[in-house]
């Protein structure tokens, strides 16, 4: 077992640093949680957990196809965050037509004066009893970067995962079947898991609402960065010692 | 595989999605579930009793995770174990996560309105016969198009993942949409119509929901209706979107012809995500110029 880990003690690295870009990664998506919903605050009106995994696991399902045809490490990355911000880019462009032309409001911020990017003001376009509402380009561009990371860290868990089977004698023949390849359906569970323990650590950061890099909160996230770096340490052993032993039964 | 056959596979995933996308929204609509649920839980509390079905059995993501997994595992051990067609098998796999979640929705509106007694809120036994199928026909519809979409996406375009695994994906990727875009549709306006259009809800209006409806009382039904004109459709279009938009740069740009081609379709990808923050922007700037300013004095208060 100790022989297993050390082995593949490169892989369980990538699975952390995997890990932390995850955590990271929430803190820049702007979710509003329920008062979102009611266009109560900024942000887009669901859960934190919820849209971060949403997104990851579509750049992972981006990733997992290319694996399937290359072996090219950056470009697998690459094609995971670019699923995970084509999901997320889309999720917030029909936010806006909701916000705007179903319920009528102006994407607006009420944690800054002026949007740091466009320099528009927006404390007078927050309607009365709320905290903001909608999408403005500040909070679209940081949810963008969010998807961004999410989906390279879950595709770097992902392809770290699949080695580790690969060293432990397992095989990734490409499968037509339903039923799929018996070491690809344990990596993407674990890869599944290991996002979301990396999704709701930073939910305590963010408290149900963040708007992006220029809310307050966002500056904490080293607190999360640092917690998820030691549970993914605690993942990744079990990930890779699952795994390995897979190939030895 | 030849590019026409990849494009059309590629076409009837998007049709699927978009209807499964539409169908997760009203199914989310009709029985009440997810973030806009809080303020129907909220209402007996705040002296509004009503008629709408409240179940939130939980987020959406999870819930439709879990009836997308139930369908497709059911499925997989059809086809692969008692080899029945393949369209059968999904068939079946959606009805029983149609009854699965059909339980876990009585039994969540039967514990939420006993457990608003004390605020006089009634049990109606009429409503939860009568939604209870609708919801079940929604979440029907649902789990058969993401199921066509995970099928196809494995076994047609050879997507490594288990059917299971994909259909648990999508599952989370609708709920989340849906909860993001369809439900603010349903949150922000139908519950909040008494009050003036054109702007978030004032949290001192918390609970005050709409109750009455166009004809009588207001029922889950009757938020469906409305939904289905907006909220519904966006919600599939912007499940539908992620998942076309999503394969398509790959099967544009086919990475299995070479490295570059790989580049090429991340290229695209990143077009595509640009192409969306300029049209954000430019929906902003119209809103800005269309709704104006909400608070004026402070503008004049500001400046002088």
């Amino acid at each position: 077992m100790i022989d297993a880990l050390m082995a593949n003690i490169i892989w369980m690295a990538f699975i952390v640093i995997g890990g932390v870009l995850i955590s990271w990664s929430v803190h820049f998506v702007p979710v509003g949680g329920a008062p979102a919903a009611m266009a109560q605050a900024t942000g887009i009106g669901t859960g934190t957990v919820q849209l971060a995994a949403g997104a990851g696991l579509t750049g992972l399902v981006s990733a997992g196809f290319m694996m399937n045809v290359t072996k090219d490490l950056p470009l697998i990355l690459a094609s995971g965050a670019v699923g995970a911000m084509i999901m997320i880019a889309v999720t917030m462009i029909v936010g806006t037509w909701v916000y705007v032309y179903g319920v009528g409001c102006v994407p607006s911020s009420a944690k800054v004066k002026v949007d740091p990017i466009t320099k528009y003001r927006q404390d007078l376009y927050v309607s009365q009893g709320t905290e903001g509402h909608g999408l403005p380009t500040v909070s679209f561009v940081s949810g963008v970067i969010g998807g961004c990371l999410g989906g390279i860290g879950g595709a770097l868990i992902y392809y770290s995962l699949i080695e580790v089977g690969i060293t432990a004698g397992l095989s990734v023949g490409a499968s037509t079947s339903v039923t799929g390849n018996e070491l690809v359906g344990i990596a993407a569970m674990f890869a599944i898991g290991i996002f979301f323990v990396n999704a709701v650590i930073p939910s305590y950061n963010i408290g149900g609402t963040i708007e992006g890099f220029h809310d307050p909160k966002w500056k904490k996230w080293p607190k999360a960065v640092i917690s998820s770096f030691i549970a993914t340490i605690f993942c990744a052993i079990v990930a890779v010692i699952a795994i390995s032993q897979l190939g030895g039964i | 595989m030849e590019p026409l056959i990849g494009m059309g596979v590629l076409a009837l995933i998007g049709v699927a999605a978009t209807i499964a996308g539409a169908s997760e929204d009203l199914e989310s609509d009709v029985g009440s579930q997810s973030n806009p649920n809080s303020q129907v839980q909220l209402a007996p509390q705040m002296m509004f009793p009503h008629r709408i079905y409240n179940k939130a059995v939980s987020g959406e993501p999870p819930s439709n995770a879990l009836m997308c997994s139930v369908g497709a595992a059911v499925a997989t051990v059809l086809i692969s174990e008692f080899t029945l067609s393949p369209l059968f098998a999904l068939v079946i796999g959606s009805l029983v996560a149609a009854c699965v979640h059909g339980t876990f929705a009585v039994t969540s509106v039967l514990g939420r309105s006993a457990s608003q007694k004390r605020f006089k809120q009634p049990i109606y036994l009429d409503m939860i016969r009568s939604h209870t199928p609708v919801i079940m026909g929604y979440s029907f519809i649902t789990t058969f198009c993401i199921l066509i979409v995970s099928y196809m996406m494995t076994v047609v375009l050879g997507h490594p993942f288990p059917l299971t695994m994909l259909a648990f994906i999508w599952g989370i990727t609708v709920g989340a949409i849906g909860s993001s875009t369809g439900d603010v549709h349903y949150g922000a306006e139908r519950e909040f119509q008494q009050f003036e259009f054109g702007s978030g809800l004032n949290a001192s209006n918390s609970g005050n929901i709409v109750r009455y409806g166009e004809s009588g009382i207001r029922n889950g039904y009757d938020n469906s209706w409305f939904c289905a004109k907006f909220g519904g459709p966006v919600t599939g279009i912007a499940f539908g979107m992620t998942v076309f938009l999503g394969s398509w740069v790959t099967t544009i740009f086919d990475p299995a012809k070479g490295l570059t081609q790989g580049w090429f379709s991340v290229i695209a990808g990143v077009a595509i995500v640009l192409i969306l923050i300029i049209w954000n922007w430019k929906i902003e700037v119209e809103a800005r110029k269309a709704f104006g300013p909400y608070k004026e004095d402070k503008t004049e208060e500001a400046s002088a």
